[in-house]
């Protein structure tokens, strides 16, 4: 993520390895699933910000700190929920730019 | 010289000069352009109609497939999910894109809520596009573009050139969402 004074390093996105989803036929059918947005060099912290903001719904405080999360660990979990929604919310991010996947929630 | 954008009682208002009008009316009309549904998105015009993509295979350009992204990690949910929400997602961007260019022909720029989330979402798919082109792969790639290409005397090839866009049009989305948090804030 990029701010317009000072950006801050963290893995580049191709290198990163996204958790494989549980394709084990016994994980119950309503296991939940989750929408993960990635750090990328481009979005401004200012922009992803306001897309948490204005698309989740989120306090001005919660927003901020999913961000930093994105920026400063490389991803944030934005949504927990089924999987119809969860592909709603990831459709919009991507209409927004932002790099977001889903995918089932592991058990441990 | 732009003033970036601004919230005042009339809405968002930023400044361009006609050089700056043209630089971003050929970005944002450039960017739309790569979005244009590849040949075989037009194979089945039923699912065409339903917003359905026949072909399920990720952009092979690496901006477009970066405002496209793959949205899982396994392939048959990926492209499921490409199938279903791809055409849709091309057509929203070209909106606001084509929106953002027409709002652009004027130098004293007003915009509402819906104009400027439109704008906010174009001046993020032009700097996703030129990020692309200059491979920026890390945040520090991010920055080592802002140090290098600040002034137009630094620009020396077409790599230079496409650095101060993307300075510029980070600088000016930067200003829109400043703006567009603080209305949120009220």
């Amino acid at each position: 993520m990029a701010c317009s004074t000072a950006v801050l390093s963290v893995a580049e996105p191709e290198a990163m390895t996204l958790p494989s989803i549980d394709s084990d036929e016994s994980v119950a059918p309503d296991t939940p699933w989750k929408v993960i947005v990635w750090n990328d060099p481009v979005n401004l912290m200012s922009y992803v910000t306001y897309v948490f903001r204005s698309h989740f719904g989120f306090s001005a405080e919660k927003a901020q700190k999913l961000m930093l999360a994105v920026h400063e660990e490389g991803k944030a979990v934005v949504f927990v929920g089924s999987r119809e929604e969860a592909e709603q919310h990831t459709s919009a991010m991507h209409g927004w730019g932002l790099w977001a996947t889903f995918e089932r929630v592991q058990e441990n | 010289m732009a003033e970036g954008f601004r919230k005042t009682p009339a809405g968002y208002v930023a400044h361009f000069d006609p050089e700056e009008i043209k630089l971003l009316t050929k970005l944002f009309d450039d960017v739309a352009l790569t979005l244009e549904p590849e040949e075989s998105d037009s194979v089945d015009e039923f699912e065409r109609m339903l917003g359905i993509k026949t072909d399920a295979r990720p952009p092979s350009d690496n901006a477009v497939l970066r405002m496209l992204p793959i949205a899982s990690d396994d392939p048959e949910v990926a492209d499921e999910f490409r199938k279903f929400t791809e055409l849709n997602l091309r057509e929203q961007k070209m909106s606001a894109l084509a929106l953002a260019s027409m709002d652009v022909q004027n130098q004293r720029v007003v915009l509402n809520e819906e104009h400027a989330h439109a704008w906010a979402s174009a001046l993020n798919d032009v700097r996703l596009t030129l990020g692309a082109r200059l491979n920026l792969a890390t945040d520090e790639d991010s920055a080592r573009i802002e140090r290098l290409y600040s002034e137009p005397e630094s620009v020396e090839d077409i790599a230079g050139y496409m650095g101060l866009l993307y300075n510029f049009t980070t600088w000016l989305q930067d200003t829109l969402m400043t703006a567009m948090l603080e209305s949120l804030e009220n």
